[in-house]
């Protein structure tokens, strides 16, 4: 007997559960439906004969793809985006986030400002080449400023050509200081955050 | 002026005891893998033998798998003589600290808490 792949209930239980998993990684998804199978399979070999009124008790029993799945996102994404790089994904998990409150919603706003910040450093770094007299670092009484097009910015260039690594060491440097905030915060706030979103769920 | 009255969305009791609940779960998970390697039912089941904590089973899983992220539990896949293979967790030594200043924490919180509600429950010195 194979009811692990005959039954088309617990089928469309596993497909819907890994369409509610697509956050995460594929080999971590599949660990999971695995370990979640091995139950199911467990609890319906107790049963002599399994129904499919007992394959709908122990699929209820286990709870709905939608609610296992949002448990696994809160208990695992905000944990992997505490060690993880990469601005797309961390903007991604803020976006989540921003979903369960004003707090979350603060956070994505500075990361996004970070993060473009540190981009347009990195557009200007590479422009430079191309547009000497439209980009560098322009000073004047208004402040600084990084380009402007068709005309030159106003005020006076401070770095020539220094631009160009002096941009690219600021985007670094912005990109890494907001990945290291963010970071910092969901593992000083995100763990928290979980158990208010896991309790207000029960 | 029916239709002004607000319903009740949940039994107030009844959300507290849910969030009571989750809130004990990862004590209670660490602690049945104190002594012994388990699988997630053999886990559920010593939850639902000691305990009333877990509301749906799939829930355990999500938890494990953080618990696992964070180093406080190992897990193995292991092959049954006969049947399927199941995936067994224990205590790495970070988890048997965690679990143990855990434990020393709820002792001395439910001994205090237990204090406060000894004259409730003997329903004693009402005013």
């Amino acid at each position: 007997m194979n009811l692990m792949t005959s039954n088309p209930m617990i089928e469309s239980y596993f497909a819907a559960l890994e369409t509610q998993l697509s956050d995460l990684q594929e080999s971590k998804r599949q660990e999971v439906v695995r370990e979640l199978r091995a139950h199911i399979f467990d609890r319906l070999e107790q049963i002599t004969v399994p129904t499919d009124e007992d394959c709908r008790t122990v699929l209820q029993a286990m709870g709905s793809p939608q609610e296992i799945g949002r448990q696994y996102r809160i208990e695992l994404l905000l944990n992997r985006s505490a060690w993880k790089i990469s601005p797309w994904r961390m903007l991604r998990t803020l976006s989540r986030w921003t979903l369960t409150g004003i707090q979350g919603y603060i956070v994505f706003i500075l990361a996004l400002l970070g993060y473009t910040t540190g981009a347009c450093f990195y557009v200007t770094a590479l422009l430079k080449p191309f547009f000497p007299r439209n980009v560098g670092m322009f000073v004047s009484e208004q402040g600084v400023n990084l380009a402007r097009f068709p005309g030159p910015p106003q005020g006076v260039e401070m770095l020539g050509a220094y631009y160009v690594p002096f941009a690219v060491v600021l985007g670094f440097l912005f990109t890494l200081g907001t990945t290291l905030a963010i970071r910092f915060v969901i593992r000083r706030f995100g763990r928290l955050k979980q158990k208010v979103a896991g309790m207000a769920a029960a | 002026m029916a239709l002004l009255r607000k319903e009740p969305k949940a039994e107030p009791t009844e959300k507290w005891e849910a969030q009571l609940r989750k809130g004990c779960l990862e004590l209670a998970i660490l602690a049945c893998l104190w002594d012994k390697r388990l699988y997630g039912l053999e886990i559920l089941r010593g939850l639902e033998e000691n305990s009333k904590l877990v509301l749906a089973e799939g829930t355990v899983y999500p938890i494990l798998a953080r618990l696992k992220e964070d180093g406080l539990l190992q897990s193995e896949w292991v092959e049954a003589d006969a049947g399927h293979p199941r995936k067994y967790y224990w205590l790495t030594a970070p988890g048997r600290q965690k679990v143990v200043s855990m434990a020393q924490f709820w002792n001395s919180f439910a001994a205090n808490l237990n204090g406060l509600l000894k004259p409730v429950l003997n329903g004693k010195g009402r005013v």
